[in-house]
């Protein structure tokens, strides 16, 4: 039963990881949080439903959908983060700002779908092989759907380790100042940094929509606290962290419940959180010196 | 008068509702001013909330003895809490706190005493306008002549900069922890309020969700000035009712004008109208 | 008279021209205004439950109009007002509508936990109120204004539970609830309370939360203790994937629930797995009464979907308030009064009375998801 519960948690921290990703990407780069992230998660899951149903394929649907995410993700910033940054407006304020875009996101998908849960009829997704090997089972849908998140995390670690891109990233998060006197464009770095974090947040939607095969207004409300969970318990800013993060909490939910603490789940996954953060004030995988506040 | 007195009868639910949260924004705004992002609000108003329903429910207390023994346990627990943070800041205390929240939503959901997910229903409702408006203007007092002495200066000097407060001999740890005291007291004061307004209580109440309406509350009314904590509270409360004709449009007008008054205002509404004199980055 | 008179009488005249022949009497009320006050969570978390309450209260403003709904001939409207999951709103909307003086009854909040901080509002002005959705234990018990026309789960369950051991004849069950919910969260009461009582083991309790979407970890767990049978204490979203999700973990126990499991939907989200799955239910869509398959022919063509039990109950709800209208009933005191002395009324749930806790008296039905639906569990 263990081998199948550690099976459950790392599908599931899979797609924590990659929602997260995106998380600790903006935050890292930005020293804000980004709480429409999760209205993006679930905005980019209805686009993927809205492709499939016009007839094309899911692996371009998720495609598109992660595409619209990142671009929904540039726009997030110009609307709510890029005038606040003008005028220097610290990380409070931007909080709430995008509090206030995940409401507008989610009224909009209201007012376009309804309350009703959607579900991709095409794909023979009910009807996915189910695989026995030995004392595990699973489909080749959580199996394909696992194997897209960690291709994509993978993506993103060659983006930031290898190319242009990624070094300008980086240097925009080590120092803003120091990175624009080194002539780097610090708004389009911000805005390729949107698009990247958000078009994987999409994607972890898409995926989550997939595996469940379920698109409901409100599938990003858990993840959203879980997230902040994972990049804390990765340290904030730390792509690497937030993977790791991302599978831990997979496993401390799981196990949880495979030892019968399925009522404490949430107090365990915080609690863990909690003392980690005690004991190590900045993550698992924080480098950075004590934030002043 | 009698236009008053009808005005009253058809809106004091709304009148109590912001009376509570504008104690609920200051409590707030005390860790705000302190330097501390410390969001465990809505749980300290729920140990609050439970105690004093229990007490009142199960052993008859009177309200103003229950109220006590709430405010108690709930500075007492803020004042514990802010030992095992005591070296974390921003953001990382952010999380920390909102974590300790979850776990006392949890306790809260598991516990038989409080009911579990059923909650308490039959609460006395005897916290009327004049106890919660009174309870207003205590904690307005309260913060007003506490903004007088020494302890608010060395509250500032710790948010502008803790080493520098450490060079002059300000003891930055029982700074922290006063100013978490202080407001896990306030929201415990309005943790009661709430459980004696409302008939009833259930764990979702004291949930992220409500700790971040008293953080947005807090931001859109302006961080620097527990007046922006009021004007925040008050407006946001009106907000939803005062909007209700736009039926279809009324969620999605609630986020845009959210938005707009943060871009507009990114200190606060009480900042329209001293503009650029003060500026405090949290 | 008031100033709406002479547009009611107007519809009134071409209602009696469109309606069925004898739909539209002219009962002592004809001609007046009725305004009933609704409220619903059509927005916010439980926007999925309030939705189809709006729906159904829309729906009955037509068939007023149009005398499928007979209210005497009275202007009887329902305004449905959204409080966005908020409490605070559903409060402000129940003091609204009980002080704005043209208001006889209010019906709603969507969920008990609304019920319980707005009811006793109404209670302190005397002010009746139904309830469509509010299970939970206790909310009539609230004050004697306050009624409601849903079966409780306790009222539910207990059938559902000796209904299929007098079939299946299971020694061992396994309960999976949702801990933060109080519908859910009655639902694993009563499951626990009543297979205990039937002399059947539970060897496993899982919870979860509303919202969750994977449940494979806890239902690996119960697999582990071999359970006959699963009870499932959960709403629609929850229990289509817990189904699902057992169903490709190989689960072969037999599963039921309560009247959250009770949407047209079931089938044809939850998959093939769902099939032989017990529902115990206060409404059954396929049920024959003639105002039932009406309302859910009109309600498939208006909004393209079924009704679920929320858009019934509140249905009903209307049915209830227009029979009580077109016996004269326009104010607060007789809307009262009438609901106490009634003995049976036609709805679409079925011939529904109260009983003196001002709870519905009706019998469950017990039904089995079938391939595309539902059919009477025998």
């Amino acid at each position: 039963m263990i081998a199948q519960q550690l099976l459950n948690g790392l599908f599931l921290g899979a797609v924590y990881a990659l929602f997260a990703v995106g998380y600790t990407l903006v935050f890292g780069v930005l020293d804000i949080l980004n709480l429409a992230h999760a209205a993006i998660f679930t905005a980019a899951a209805f686009a993927a439903f809205s492709l499939a149903a016009a007839g094309v394929p899911l692996p371009l649907a998720f495609l598109g959908a992660a595409v619209l995410a990142g671009i929904m993700g540039i726009l997030l910033d110009r609307v709510a983060f890029a005038p606040l940054r003008a005028r220097n407006a610290g990380t409070l304020v931007p909080l709430i700002s995008s509090i206030g875009v995940a409401i507008i996101i989610g009224a909009i998908l209201r007012g376009i779908y309804g309350v009703d849960e959607r579900h991709f009829t095409v794909g023979g997704l009910d009807t996915a092989p189910v695989i026995r090997l030995g004392p595990l089972t699973f489909t080749t849908v959580e199996l394909t759907i696992f194997l897209a998140a960690i291709v994509l995390m993978l993506v993103l670690s060659w983006i930031l380790r290898a190319t242009t891109l990624g070094r300008r990233i980086r240097a925009v998060a080590e120092d803003r100042v120091a990175a624009a006197l080194l002539g780097v464009d610090l708004e389009r770095t911000i805005a390729a940094t949107f698009f990247i974090a958000s078009s994987l947040g999409g994607a972890a939607g898409v995926l989550t929509g997939l595996e469940y095969n379920s698109v409901t207004l409100d599938m990003g409300g858990p993840i959203e606290l879980k997230g902040l969970a994972v990049i804390i318990l990765g340290g904030m800013g730390s792509v690497t962290g937030a993977v790791i993060g991302g599978f831990i909490l997979g496993a401390v939910e799981t196990l949880a419940i495979a030892y019968g603490l399925s009522a404490w789940r949430d107090a365990v996954l915080f609690g863990v959180m909690f003392l980690l953060l005690v004991a190590r004030p900045t993550g698992l995988f924080g480098k950075r010196a004590l934030r002043a506040a | 008068m009698s236009a008053l007195l009808d005005f009253y009868a058809k809106h004091s639910r709304l009148i109590d509702q912001i009376g509570v949260n504008a104690i609920l924004a200051l409590s707030l705004s005390v860790s705000l001013q302190a330097g501390q992002l410390a969001l465990a609000q809505a749980a300290f108003m729920g140990i609050a909330a439970y105690v004093s329903t229990i007490l009142a429910v199960n052993a008859h207390w009177p309200l103003f003895a229950t109220i006590a023994v709430a405010v108690l346990a709930s500075t007492v627990v803020a004042a514990l809490l802010a030992y095992p943070v005591r070296r974390l800041r921003g953001v990382f205390l952010a999380i920390a706190t909102i974590g300790f929240g979850e776990i006392v939503r949890v306790v809260a959901n598991n516990l038989s005493i409080t009911g579990g997910a059923e909650g308490i229903s039959s609460i006395p409702n005897d916290a009327t306008t004049p106890v919660i408006y009174g309870a207003l203007v205590l904690v307005g007092l309260t913060l007003f002549v506490l903004s007088r002495t020494k302890f608010a200066l060395a509250v500032a000097l710790v948010r502008e900069d803790e080493y520098a407060a450490r060079g002059v001999g300000v003891d930055v740890g029982t700074i922290r922890t006063l100013s978490l005291a202080l407001g896990g007291a306030i929201a415990g004061l309005g943790g009661a309020l709430y459980a004696h307004a409302s008939f009833f209580i259930t764990p979702t109440d004291f949930g992220f969700q409500r700790m971040e309406q008293i953080l947005v509350w807090c931001v859109v009314g302006g961080v620097t000035s527990p007046l922006g904590a009021l004007l925040g509270a008050t407006v946001l409360s009106i907000l939803p009712e005062a909007i209700r004709f736009l039926a279809d449009y009324r969620e999605i007008t609630n986020g845009v004008i959210l938005l707009a008054v943060i871009l507009f205002a990114p200190g606060g509404l009480s900042s329209l109208w001293r503009r650029g004199t003060i500026r405090v980055r949290v | 008279m008031n100033r709406n008179t002479v547009p009611a009488l107007a519809l009134l005249a071409i209602a009696a021209l469109v309606a069925p022949s004898g739909a539209a009497s002219k009962g002592p009320a004809a001609g007046k205004t009725v305004h009933v006050g609704v409220i619903a969570d059509v927005t916010g978390g439980a926007g999925v439950y309030g939705t189809p309450q709006k729906n159904a209260y829309e729906l009955a403003n037509e068939d007023v109009k149009s005398g499928k709904i007979d209210a005497g001939g009275a202007n009887l409207v329902f305004d449905v007002q959204d409080s966005a999951t908020d409490p605070a709103q559903a409060v402000n909307l129940m003091q609204k509508f009980t002080t704005d003086g043209q208001t006889p009854i209010v019906l709603g909040p969507t969920l008990s936990g609304e019920a319980f901080r707005a009811f006793p509002i109404a209670k302190a002005a005397n002010f009746p109120v139904m309830g469509t959705s509010t299970t939970a234990e206790g909310v009539t018990a609230i004050g004697p204004t306050v009624f409601r026309d849903s079966l409780a789960e306790s009222q539910v369950i207990p059938t559902t539970v000796k209904r299929t051991h007098d079939k299946w004849h299971y020694k061992t069950a396994a309960i999976i609830y949702g801990d933060d919910n109080a519908f859910t969260k009655t639902d694993g009461d009563v499951f626990a309370r009543e297979l205990k009582a039937a002399g059947i083991d539970v060897v496993d309790t899982e919870t979860f939360h509303i919202k969750d979407t994977d449940f494979q970890a806890a239902l690996t767990r119960i697999e582990s203790k071999h359970p006959d049978v699963i009870a499932i204490g959960a709403l629609f979203p929850e229990a289509t994937k817990i189904i699902q999700q057992a169903g490709k973990l190989g689960i072969k126990a037999h599963m039921m629930g309560g009247n959250g499991l009770n949407s047209p939907e079931m089938y044809s989200v939850a998959g093939p797995a769902a099939q032989g799955t017990v529902v115990g239910a206060a409404w059954f869509s396929g049920a024959i009464y003639p105002s039932n398959v009406d309302f859910v022919k009109h309600y498939t063509a208006k909004y393209g979907k079924g009704p679920d039990q929320f858009a019934a109950q509140s249905y009903a709800a209307a049915q209830i308030v227009a029979f009580l209208v077109a016996r004269g009933a326009t104010t607060k005191d007789e809307m009262t009064a009438g609901l106490k002395n009634v003995r049976v009324i036609q709805t679409v749930l079925g011939p529904i009375g109260f009983d003196p806790n001002r709870d519905v008296k009706s019998s469950p039905v017990i039904l089995s998801i079938v391939k595309d639906g539902f059919a009477y569990f025998h």
